[in-house]
């Protein structure tokens, strides 16, 4: 069984959709199902109404395929820690997706680990800083 | 020292001259208000948000004929008219996602939403609505204090801006196509009441809603922010060269 399958079936029953705030809806992707892939950033392109990273993944069979993964807008991503050079051409990552319903290679981006080891998320909610006053 | 004392009556004579024609200093109309100036973050959304503070649910709602069509026509994955300006309903959303801030000016309020390009102008300088309103797509707002609450009063609109997704009436983001759309048309007359809670920290919209095109009734929510000076109100332009939603979520690698 492969990494992926079995990341993709263990993860399914743990993950939870809180985060899955959107411009839109994401009813496209499966938000009950993680799938993890290691591979190489083709680019991050960074505009509204979200922006998108285009990662390149091997495919096990000596090939590779490219995947669309959706994060946030530029501003909420500058809230989460993102700048637009945060991710070059070339940069190795391992991400977390909600993967498409359809199977195609594309999903909503849940985390990316970036090569310096710092981990961000999609952007979303700027939540309260500390314990809101009673 | 001559050379100042007359430069200082040029000045002088400068400043009286735009009084008298009319460039005096406006007043400002907000100098004694509540200080509701600043950046806020709406809480739904946030799970830290005190109960007590977060956006009350939208009624169960009846739609005209009308209403139930053009619903009927929002509720995709891909919102339409994504890329247009917020009407005023959706601009004030108190969406956690992102920040407003609201300042003052000479003519009133301003209040900017980082989601939407256009500025909402409340003018609180003792104005009514014109009787013959251009609508527009945050239509004319019109505002004054009663006490120590914001009153405003909004119509013509155009009933063209974006319209609320579901998660923001305060139902919960939906993972399905069929979280209703809730649009307000061009017929929509919005009446909020705004003021400090919390001890300053929170701030609450009560806004009415009438809008006999799209809803069979009048109804009220409550709309809450929490105070964020450690946050900005950062650009936002949606470009519509970066659409491709469907195209990259259905066939992956387009582009």
């Amino acid at each position: 069984m492969s990494s992926a399958l079995k990341c993709l079936l263990l993860c399914a029953a743990t993950v939870t959709a809180g985060s899955a705030w959107g411009h839109h809806s994401f009813a496209m992707f499966d938000l009950d199902k993680e799938v993890k892939l290691e591979g190489e950033v083709k680019d991050l392109q960074w505009a509204n109404p979200h922006a998108w990273l285009e990662i390149v993944v091997p495919d096990g069979h000596g090939g590779s395929m490219q995947w669309s993964l959706e994060i946030g807008t530029t501003g909420m991503l500058t809230r989460a820690g993102w700048k637009s050079s945060t991710l070059k051409p070339n940069d190795k990552v391992t991400v977390v997706v909600n993967p498409s319903k359809s199977g195609a290679p594309s999903g909503r981006l849940v985390s990316v680990t970036l090569p310096d080891g710092r981990v961000l998320g999609p952007g979303g909610p700027a939540q309260s800083p500390a314990k809101p006053p009673v | 020292m001559l050379t100042r004392a007359l430069l200082g009556a040029a000045l002088g004579f400068f400043a009286s001259s735009l009084v008298s024609f009319g460039f005096a200093a406006e007043p400002d109309p907000g100098a004694a208000a509540p200080n509701i100036w600043g950046v806020w973050l709406g809480t739904n959304g946030d799970p830290n948000a005190p109960p007590s503070y977060r956006n009350t649910p939208w009624p169960a709602l009846e739609f005209t004929p009308w209403g139930a069509m053009e619903s009927k026509r929002l509720t995709t994955p891909e919102t339409p008219d994504e890329c247009k300006p917020y009407g005023p309903m959706a601009h004030m959303s108190a969406s956690s996602l992102f920040p407003l801030e609201i300042a003052r000016t000479t003519k009133g309020i301003v209040i900017m939403f980082e989601a939407s390009p256009l500025p909402r102008r409340i003018f609180m300088d003792g104005r009514k609505h014109s009787e013959d309103l251009d609508a527009t797509w945050l239509g004319h707002s019109v505002g004054h204090w009663e006490g120590e609450t914001l009153v405003i009063d909004t119509i013509g609109t155009n009933g063209r801006g974006r319209p609320l997704n579901g998660y923001i009436s305060g139902a919960v983001y939906s993972k399905t196509d069929t979280a209703p759309r809730l649009p307000v048309s061009d017929q929509l007359q919005m009446v909020e009441r705004i003021r400090l809670v919390g001890g300053g920290q929170y701030l609450e919209d009560e806004i009415t809603v009438t809008d006999p095109k799209t809803y069979t009734r009048q109804f009220t929510v409550k709309h809450y922010w929490q105070r964020r000076p450690d946050l900005d109100v950062l650009e936002y332009f949606c470009d519509d060269e970066n659409r491709g939603f469907e195209a990259k979520a259905s066939a992956g690698n387009t582009r």
